[in-house]
This record gives C-alpha cells, structure tokens and sequence, in this order.
C-alpha cells in the first residue's frame, strides 16, 4: 500500500466481498448510487482514508468528524465511496491504495458505478448502461448478462484507473457506465447503473425511493455536482467524446 | 486578407476586440477565484447549475431547475449578451432539509445570470422544459464574413 494513503480500519472487514466503488464523475451518477447503497443496506462505515496529500477537509455527521472517502460495508460488500470532488493528481494514490486495499482483504471482485454522458440527455426515456471489463473472462460474464460492451472509446477519471490497475493485478473488475448528464446530478442513471448491479451481483436494493426523491437529490447535490464539473475539466474528462486512433 | 476584412478591421476594432476578450478572461478568472455560495439568504433564491454551448448555427444554454414551476420559468435578455433566468420552486426549501442547522433561511425561487459568448438573437429566443431542464436556443449572429480566396 502506498506510505502516502493509509486506509484506516474500524471494523472486522469481511472476506470475499465485492468491492464496489462510487466517485464523483459525470451525473454524480457513482457517488448517488452509492448514497442510495447505504441508506437501503444499512451499511456501515468500515475503513476510511488517511492521507496528507488530501486537502485539509473533513465530513462532519452528527458533529463528528469523517474523512470525505470512507468505505462502508457487510457481510457480502465493500463500498468506497468519496464525499468530495477528487484533484487529478489524487486519483492514482488514493485508487491504488484502495485496490491494494481490498486485493489484501481478499475481495471478489471490483466494480465502479459510473456514468457516460449524452447529448439531449432530457430526451431520453430509457437509459443504457454500458460495461467495460478488466480482462476476457469478465468481458464474457458481462455480456453473458446482457450488458451492451463499451468497445472502442477513452475512459477519463478514477474508473479509468481502477480498470487498469485492476488489469495488471490480475484481479477481476468492471465499470459500469449508465448514460446520464454530463453537468448535471442524474439520479435516474444512478437507478439504472443499480438495476445492472444487482443483476451482475446480486446486491439488489429498491431503487423506487431514489427516482421518487430525484429532484430533493438533485438540489442537495448542485454544489458538489459544481466542485466536479471543475475537476472534470481539469482531467480533461471531454477526451470520452473523442474518436481514438488506434496503433495496432 | 481581403479588402473586405482590411476595411472592416480597423485599429479601433482591434483594440475593442482586444478589450472584450480581455474582459471575457476577466471574467472567467473572478468566477474561478471570487467563489461564493449557491445560494442567497436575503433574496432567499439558489442559483442552478447551468451550462452553455456554442454550435455553428445557435447557442444553447440548459439549466438545471428540479422542483420548478413550469409556468413561472422566465427568461429575460440583459443587454446584448446576457440573459437572467428565474424560476419559482414548488415548495419552499429550507436549510433544516438539507440536515444544515448552522445556516438560517429559505428558498423559493431559482435565479442567475449567464453570459452569451457569442452575439445571438434575442428576440428570436426558443424554450423548452424537459425533465427539470430549462433548454434555451438563440440563433447566433453571424455579423460579417471573412471570403475565402
């Protein structure tokens, strides 16, 4: 594990969990999963992150204070979760440390919960959701599921790393991307980016509560949507609409 | 450069074009630095997320306006590149909603200003609402073109 990140433990961490991750990018689509993942799971804040290269911000809840990335779980799952818009040259450290993290603690596998913007988002009554894969074998389980394989393309932010570094520790992972709002909090990508989790997982939660409480969700999150749009903009995160010239 | 584009470039136009774009990165600079809160006690109004794109033919601005009351969205031109917009919400929104008890208030309306980077037509404004998103496309101003030889 990296000597500038510490994960720091404060519960038993269970084995053989799927370790599931929701950061702030387009749609806030990961981070609102998330969100929904713990309030209908009961989930319980496990380990958090400790790291000087964070910003001096904490989390207060209740008047106590919390480290803005935190991952809560069970028996059965491992969610980190960020609470604040992540700089570009944090991305590495903390996803490394976290994937190091839950390789130690023995976790099944990986799955990032994200989204993948869409021109005239609003015009679209069904949403798709995309999946990229860490090797062949999760490529073929993904589609054996009937998730539609993003094929060709560039992936921008902290699913990006952890698809590849998961590649190159061999351990099984995936990224989910539902279509959504580039600027914009989208809840019901959120719910859609769930429904293709519980199908590839069995992790199900009603999702029912979160499209009825879309607009309160989308008021309380203008402000960290903001904080994101301006460090999408730094990682240059447009660079998912552009066509790859690929060297073969 | 043609004629047409020496006449129509003299030293004036320069230094006004000059002036605008250092104004626009003015701007741009007091926005990333002179941050401020989302939202405003005293006119007890949140300002939306917004977002503006310049195509070749039209600008189009979207706003994020979730609880907003369709029928009191107005959108108003400010001069020649600006326009304000405001929106009154269904509810009254408090700070107590979001668990926040160390701030007083609450919020009825939407309300903010955005910039035009580009001369459009006001007057010929379209709008539309979708899904809580304001859509507002102003056909651009194409004052003059440079031929090409």
């Amino acid at each position: 594990m990296s000597e500038d990140v510490k994960i720091i433990e404060r519960k038993e961490i269970p084995k053989g969990a799927v370790m599931i991750f929701g950061f702030p990018d387009v749609g806030l689509v990961g981070v609102i999963a998330a969100s929904h993942l713990i309030l209908e799971l009961g989930l319980e804040e496990v380990a958090y992150v400790d790291s000087r290269l964070l910003p001096p911000v904490i989390v207060l809840h209740e008047g106590l204070p919390h480290s803005p990335i935190r991952i809560f779980g069970n028996h059965q799952i491992l969610l980190a979760v960020s609470e604040t818009a992540l700089r570009e040259d944090l991305i590495y450290p903390i996803m490394h440390a976290l994937i190091d993290w839950g390789k130690n603690k023995g976790a099944k596998m990986m799955i990032s919960l994200s989204g993948i913007p869409v021109q005239d988002r609003q015009d679209l009554d069904e949403l798709k959701v995309f999946a990229a894969a860490s090797s062949p074998e999760m490529l073929k389980m993904v589609q054996d599921k009937g998730l539609e394989v993003l094929r060709e393309g560039y992936m921008v932010g902290p699913q990006a790393v952890m698809l590849q570094y998961c590649a190159t520790l061999g351990v099984p992972a995936l990224t989910l991307l539902a279509q959504c709002f580039f600027n914009y909090p989208d809840p019901e990508a959120a719910a859609k980016a769930l429904e293709h989790l519980a199908n590839l997982t069995g992790v199900k939660v009603d999702v029912s509560k979160l499209l009825e409480k879309g607009e309160e969700i989308r008021l309380k999150a203008r402000d960290m949507m903001k904080r994101t749009q301006q460090e999408l903009a730094k990682m240059r995160k447009t660079q998912e609409y552009d066509i790859p010239l690929y060297i073969s | 450069m043609s004629e047409y584009s020496r006449r129509r470039r003299s030293i004036f136009d320069i230094i006004d074009e000059y002036f605008e774009s250092l104004e626009a990165w003015a701007e741009r600079v007091r926005e990333t630095i002179m941050e401020r809160p989302s939202w405003n006690c005293r006119t007890c109004t949140m300002e939306p997320l917004r977002d503006v794109m310049v195509t070749a033919d039209e600008v189009i601005v979207t706003v994020d306006l979730p609880y907003a009351e369709q029928n009191t969205i107005e959108v108003k031109p400010v001069g020649k590149d600006t326009i304000e917009i405001s929106a009154k919400m269904r509810r009254k929104i408090s700070f107590d909603d979001f668990g926040i008890t160390h701030h007083r208030g609450e919020f009825q309306r939407f309300h903010c200003q955005t910039r035009i980077p580009v001369p459009v037509y006001m007057d010929r404004m379209e709008i539309r609402f979708k899904r809580g998103i304001l859509e507002i496309r102003l056909p651009r101003k194409h004052e003059y073109e440079i031929p090409i030889e």
